[in-house]
């Protein structure tokens, strides 16, 4: 037994059904399509690729939120078939691996990345069709393109339906950074999701305004802002761009917004600069469009001192934590009960439980395992309790607290995870480069590096050539890869990295012993 | 106040350098700190101040102030 989104779906699309759905901006002006409007498209969507014969089928999407996005991202798990959301800032020769390696036979493609065409064709036979996230498309590139209008048409003409998935059938898999190196993919099934958004305890009005402003293709963003908010019969509003956030709170006056912490420390950076003589409710008013009450944070640490300033705005900033491997909830602070300093309450369907102080979880939300990583699966769930690489304990209300971490992962906190070794390994790769450690400070990544002696040595390098030489890899590096991924740092190391008995780099000893120049 | 002036007092709303002491070759996340979100709502107020329409994709790869002046250059034309 389970729940299946479908159900969820079909049940807002009954209550809500002339309320909007989805509000987003086309040059000026404001669009919308309702819930009856929205359903009626992913319906379409789900009939068309039936009729294509997808059934079972691994079908992947690149794009940013759009409304497009997310009538096909319904479409798909409604239906008999898997999702796999892709970031659309990675270069494009990961995006075809990340294809490749999640058995995607089918792609939902944002127009503005047609450009990626040219690589993930030939380097990905396996995709059978690709569906550009547009109404119409007048000329079509190749024949395997077509666009994401006309298989609405197609579906519409179409009698049969998709059956009804299984309630532990996978829906999506959500790729996140792996320690060992590679992004793993998590399998999460139909009722991972859907208990996940049942569970997460946050009553609103039908219709209340949300402004959507994190990446679609996250957990976070997809299942909070998304199919929970759909479960409310919300209005969710898209940010077009992160350059327009503040811009557009305006426009929409959302009461509730999903964010990560660098998002709370950058509009307190604008709002504290205002004068003091301006009432602050004022200056609230301003800069948040005038209705904001609620702001929800996860996805990294984020310091109380911001929860306490926000309420002197009127904002109330409730803390959360969950990992994609969870679905991604896994305890939050709500209206009601809620604690600075603490990630809240664990959701009614999570247990907790502790491993020499790591945070164990269990419960209807925990993800069935990475796709085809069989080892990377039984390292991270063991009996059926999920390891979260988080150190942290629960006090005695049942408040969880998170106070330190096992993997090496950095988490910016822009609530990207990074894995150190994935870059490192790219970066070994340049001949001058001996050893390597990736470190995350203020707020971006510093490369610390000691240069192989050898080519040191043969090219007559003195320090300043060697760091010049250094730092022209990096730029170079930076340009192919998305902003939160840039090396924004360089210390270029004159003794070798502290190892261990088997000569392995101590990471937490890399800042050791720099001698730096 | 020149344009070039007018750009660096934004840019100096985000950071503690003073626009005289802000050269073409100035990185914004190295020299002067931007984290990427400050980054983008200054691209925001840029747009809002020349009037100008900025494309995400356009500005990816603008790391100095000298790249980001270049930019508004032709934008402008």
């Amino acid at each position: 037994m389970g729940t299946l989104i479908r159900d969820i779906l079909e049940e807002s699309e009954k209550k809500y059904s002339e309320i909007k759905a989805v509000k987003w901006l086309k040059k000026k002006e404001v669009c919308e399509r309702s819930y009856r409007e929205m359903m009626t498209n992913a319906v379409s969507v789900r009939k068309g690729l039936l009729a294509e014969g997808f059934t079972g089928r691994h079908i992947a999407l690149i794009g940013s939120s759009s409304v497009e996005w997310i009538e096909s991202y319904l479409g798909i798990i409604t239906g008999k078939n898997v999702a796999v959301p892709l970031d659309v800032m990675l270069p494009a020769e990961d995006l075809a691996d990340l294809i490749n390696r999640s058995d995607s036979e089918g792609l939902f493609l944002s127009p503005k990345k047609l450009e990626l065409l040219e690589k993930i064709i030939p380097e990905c036979p396996g995709l059978k069709k690709i569906w550009l996230l547009q109404e119409d498309a007048p000329e079509l590139p190749e024949e395997k393109v077509s666009c994401v209008g006309r298989l609405r048409e197609a579906g519409r003409k179409c009698e049969a339906d998709a059956e009804r998935p299984e309630a532990e059938d996978t829906a999506t898999i959500i790729f996140t950074s792996g320690t060992t190196g590679k992004s793993k993919g998590v399998m999460l099934t139909q009722n991972n999701l859907a208990s996940n958004v049942i569970s997460v305890d946050f009553a609103l009005d039908p219709g209340t305004v949300i402004l959507s402003v994190l990446p679609i293709h996250h957990a976070f963003c997809l299942v909070m802002d998304w199919l929970k908010g759909f479960s409310l019969g919300t209005t969710i509003c898209i940010n077009d761009s992160l350059m327009h956030m503040v811009k557009n709170m305006g426009i929409f006056q959302p009461e509730i917004m999903l964010m990560v912490p660098l998002m709370v420390e950058t509009i307190y950076k604008r709002l504290s600069s205002a004068s003091p003589l301006i009432p602050k409710k004022l200056v609230a008013a301003k800069a948040f469009g005038g209705k904001l009450r609620i702001i929800i944070t996860g996805g990294a640490h984020l310091e109380p001192f911001y929860i306490d300033k926000f309420a002197e705005y009127g904002i109330d900033i409730l803390e959360g934590y969950g990992m994609s491997e969870c679905s991604p909830v896994i305890s939050s602070n709500t209206p009601q009960s809620h604690k600075a300093g603490s990630i809240g309450r664990p959701l009614s369907n999570a247990e907790i439980s502790f491993e020499d102080g790591e945070i164990l979880v269990r419960g209807s939300s925990v993800m069935k395992g990475y796709y085809k990583m069989p080892e990377e699966t039984a390292q991270t769930l063991r009996d059926g309790w999920l390891h979260t690489g988080d150190k942290g304990y629960l006090d005695e209300d049942g408040f969880l607290y998170i106070n330190g971490r096992i993997k090496n992962l950095i988490i910016l906190s822009n609530g990207e995870n990074i894995s150190p070794e994935e870059i490192e390994n790219k970066l070994a790769l340049n001949k001058l480069v001996g050893e390597v450690v990736v470190t995350g400070e203020n707020n971006g990544l510093t490369a610390r590096i000691y240069p192989d002696q050898d080519v040191v040595a043969a090219k007559h390098m003195g320090e300043e050539k060697i760091r010049t030489e250094l730092q022209a890899f990096l730029d170079k590096y930076n340009k192919t890869q998305p902003t939160y991924r840039q090396i924004t740092g360089l210390v270029v190391r004159k003794n070798p990295f502290i190892k261990s008995a088997t000569k392995k780099i101590k990471r937490q000893e890399a800042l050791i012993d720099e001698a730096i120049s | 106040m020149t344009k070039e002036m007018q750009f660096k007092t934004i840019v100096a709303q985000y950071c503690k350098v003073k626009p005289e002491d802000m050269t073409n070759e100035t990185k914004f996340r190295e020299d002067l700190g931007f984290s990427s979100l400050d980054f983008m709502s200054f691209l925001g107020e840029l747009e809002d101040t020349f009037d100008v329409e900025l494309e995400e994709e356009d500005v990816l790869h603008i790391f100095t102030i000298g790249e980001a002046l270049a930019l508004l250059e032709t934008l402008q034309e």
